[in-house]
């Protein structure tokens, strides 16, 4: 078949989830907008009324913000870390999930700094970060992390997006103006020759071993913000690499939920099958394995050791936050172990669900690991107020905390609205190598 | 009588544990070894240490060694024990836990000598009902250490003179005679130096990186061990030699100073560097397949 005619027939085949707006989408897209106004307004009650509308306070300074944060960075390392894999490697099924894992690595590296920012009580001094910046600090290697590797995953993705706008440029004559414009603009001049295809394969090549390379720094400079210091259940030599397992834990969970949800709801059954699941499901019982040891590891040297001030924090893991503690470390690594184990357990649904439980796990774990140890300093807390020593959430920081997940959900949806969530390009690299090898293997029984 | 019943029954239905018990029982009571002192060596040795302050050790070490096993010793304890000097008792003592009976013999005792000066010290044990008598002597000179810490030239000398006393009282320097320099550290002496004393005299350079105690203060010994003639004879000094200094480390943290370390830098800018410098390649593929791109548009335009 024609080059040419099988792009148009595979842009045809993917107009329908760029143009179509369903009443069913059309609500969802006004829900998200409704939790981000909500969030919006959270903001703007923080910002005037000052951090005393949020539990943080004297001694626990970091709440569920910096969780959050925390989450949707290594979401987007994860991410990074996978889809360079992914590319670098040249796996035969990324395709159908190399997109899906391009986007979540980019809109998460941008909702998750927003929630530092939150943390900050003084936003007007923010900017004193990059004037006085101090080499020596964490923080300052984390902003330089964040802000580069920000820059690479921009790159990386757009990279892989150039060959599909090239396509949507060629084939959207139906499509509004504006459309068209963006396209030749975001094309900038692909033409799919052999030198431009070889050109474009070359840097991405580069950049996702680039990307993995970053994602590996970032991840270790996030971790070492907190083992870094001596705080108790903090001060870790393994905090780096157990916060690279971790995020991949949660970075191929929320893969696969996102799987989930794009399969059942743009009807992409042909595209993202079973088999993918069952792949990436295995994925998550070795990391599932990896995480379950690391964890372990972590907490058994503390209480062996026996510190006064480990003793005191995992007293409090164990009383205040019994149920939160198995929850994180028990049921988040344990169930889906046993459900990717065994074979017959392994449906779309059962994975999909060990997935749920390891991201919901895993945003605990997050928890358990900076309030509990912000509770128990080193310095008894005394004569003061129950909200200073014990921490709750407010309704402004659930505001913002969903107002980011819709956000995310919601730039998740208008990025799907501008390329296809299936790399067209890649089903036509896909084919022209099966051509290819046919070809070769004719020529092979020929000779 | 009912609960004797219930313990019957539980015994007979933990056959397994009851049995493994009573064999337990049986080896450590009832097997036990008998000691038998026809299988044992009895050991009873009499040592004299000459003390810094002059006065004079009597010790007696009485044990039994089995005659297979050697590492087998069974310490001889509560046992009377008299010291002679010739005829003269000096005193009595009872051997301890660890078959050890001393006594200490002060500076003005008079010992008898034979012609060539030599003192005979005899430890008894007159025997008891299980055990044999059994005694020991030991005949050694009188030997007087002599210890001076000096500073020669502002060099720290340990100076050592050794000697006997003639009947008349002069003073015959030994003729050699192998000796120990010591320091008093913190569980036992440190060895500094071993070396000879020759024609009564010992000279050595004391170290100048011992620090002492917190005032800088060191105990210098000097000893001589289990020598033929003489026994065993200290001798011990103090003196401010040490160079002890309560040093207060200053600990500078590098990273609150106002520049980072230098190595800081040079890492994040190898870090930063290769990575700008692949975006800036990246970039500039970008720009070529852009430049293509517009080359074949306008080749396009050309044909049309």
């Amino acid at each position: 078949m024609n080059l040419e005619n099988r792009k148009r027939e595979l842009a045809k085949e993917f107009s329908p989830l760029l143009e179509k707006t369903t009443k069913t989408s059309k609500i969802w897209i006004g829900f998200l907008i409704a939790v981000i106004l909500v969030g919006v307004y959270a903001f703007f009650l923080q910002l005037f009324k000052g951090h005393i509308v949020t539990g943080m306070r004297d001694n626990v300074v970091w709440g569920i913000y910096i969780i959050n944060f925390i989450f949707f960075v290594c979401l987007s390392y994860s991410g990074a870390f996978i889809s360079g894999i992914l590319h670098f490697f040249k796996t035969p099924w990324k395709n159908s999930i190399s997109r899906i894992v391009e986007i979540i690595t980019v809109l998460s590296l941008i909702i998750g700094p927003i929630f530092i920012l939150l943390c900050i009580g003084r936003l007007d001094r923010l900017h004193y970060l990059f004037l006085y910046p101090r080499i020596q600090s964490p923080i300052t290697w984390d902003i330089i992390a964040i802000m580069t590797d920000l820059i690479g995953c921009f790159i990386y993705l757009f990279l892989t997006f150039i060959p599909d706008f090239a396509i949507l440029r060629d084939n959207s004559e139906n499509a509004p103006k504006w459309r068209q414009k963006v396209y030749k603009f975001l094309a900038i001049g692909y033409q799919d020759t052999p030198e431009q295809r070889e050109k474009l394969h070359k840097v991405t090549r580069t950049m996702s071993a680039m990307v993995i390379a970053l994602a590996i720094v970032a991840y270790s400079v996030l971790a070492w913000i907190f083992s870094l210091t001596l705080q108790p259940g903090w001060n870790s030599s393994i905090f780096a690499p157990y916060f690279i397992v971790a995020g991949l834990y949660s970075g191929v969970g929320v893969i696969i939920i996102a799987m989930y949800l794009i399969r059942k709801y743009y009807n992409l059954e042909h595209y993202i099958r079973k088999v993918h699941f069952i792949g990436a499901g295995i994925i998550l019982l070795v990391i599932s394995l990896l995480f379950g040891y690391f964890t372990f590891s972590e907490y058994f040297s503390r209480w062996f050791s026996h510190k006064i001030q480990d003793a005191n924090l995992l007293n409090t893991l164990f009383t205040r936050y019994f149920w939160m503690f198995i929850f994180a470390n028990y049921i988040g690594v344990l169930v889906p172990i046993v459900i990717l184990f065994f074979k017959k357990f392994r449906t779309i649904k059962s994975i999909t669900f060990a997935a749920v439980i390891a991201v919901v796990g895993l945003w605990f774990n997050k928890y358990l690991i900076i309030v509990p140890t912000l509770e128990t300093p080193y310095l008894p807390i005394q004569d003061t107020r129950p909200e200073f020593i014990h921490y709750t959430a407010t309704w402004v920081e659930w505001a913002l905390s969903f107002a980011g997940v819709a956000a995310f959900i919601l730039f998740f949806i208008l990025i799907m609205k501008l390329v296809p969530i299936i790399p067209m390009s890649g089903i036509i690299d896909n084919e022209r190598d099966q051509k290819k090898n046919k070809k070769v293997y004719k020529k092979i029984v020929t000779e | 009588m009912l609960n004797l019943e219930i313990m019957k029954s539980n015994l007979l239905k933990y056959t397994f544990i009851t049995s493994f018990i009573i064999t337990l029982l049986f080896s450590t009571n009832g097997v036990a070894q008998e000691l038998d002192a026809s299988n044992y060596k009895i050991r009873f040795n009499l040592k004299t240490v000459k003390q810094s302050d002059n006065s004079r050790l009597l010790e007696v070490i009485f044990f039994g060694q089995n005659k297979k096993d050697r590492k087998d010793k069974v310490p001889v304890f509560d046992a009377e024990i008299k010291f002679y000097n010739d005829d003269t008792l000096l005193g009595t003592s009872k051997t301890s836990n660890e078959g050890i009976a001393q006594i200490t013999v002060p500076e003005n005792q008079t010992y008898i000598k034979d012609k060539d000066g030599y003192i005979t010290f005899k430890a008894v044990f007159e025997g008891s009902d299980g055990l044999d008598e059994e005694d020991d002597d030991v005949s050694i000179k009188d030997l007087h250490l002599e210890l001076n810490l000096e500073e020669i030239d502002s060099i720290k000398t340990v100076i050592v003179k050794a000697f006997t006393l003639d009947s008349l009282g002069v003073k015959i320097p030994v003729e050699e005679a192998d000796i120990i320099i010591s320091v008093e550290a913190m569980l036992s002496k440190m060895k500094l130096e071993e070396g000879t004393i020759e024609d009564g005299e010992f000279e050595f350079e004391f170290p100048t990186d011992i620090p002492g105690d917190a005032n800088g203060d060191l105990i210098v010994y000097s000893i001589i061990e289990d020598h033929d003639d003489f026994g065993n004879v200290i001798q011990k000094k103090s003196e401010n030699w040490g160079n002890f200094q309560n040093q207060i480390v200053k600990e500078e943290n590098k990273l609150w100073s106002e520049a980072a370390p230098i190595w800081m830098y040079i890492v994040l800018t190898i870090l930063l560097v290769g990575v700008w410098a692949n975006y800036v390649y990246t970039a500039r593929y970008l720009f070529k397949i852009k430049k293509e791109g517009k080359q074949l548009e306008v080749n396009t335009e050309k044909t049309n």
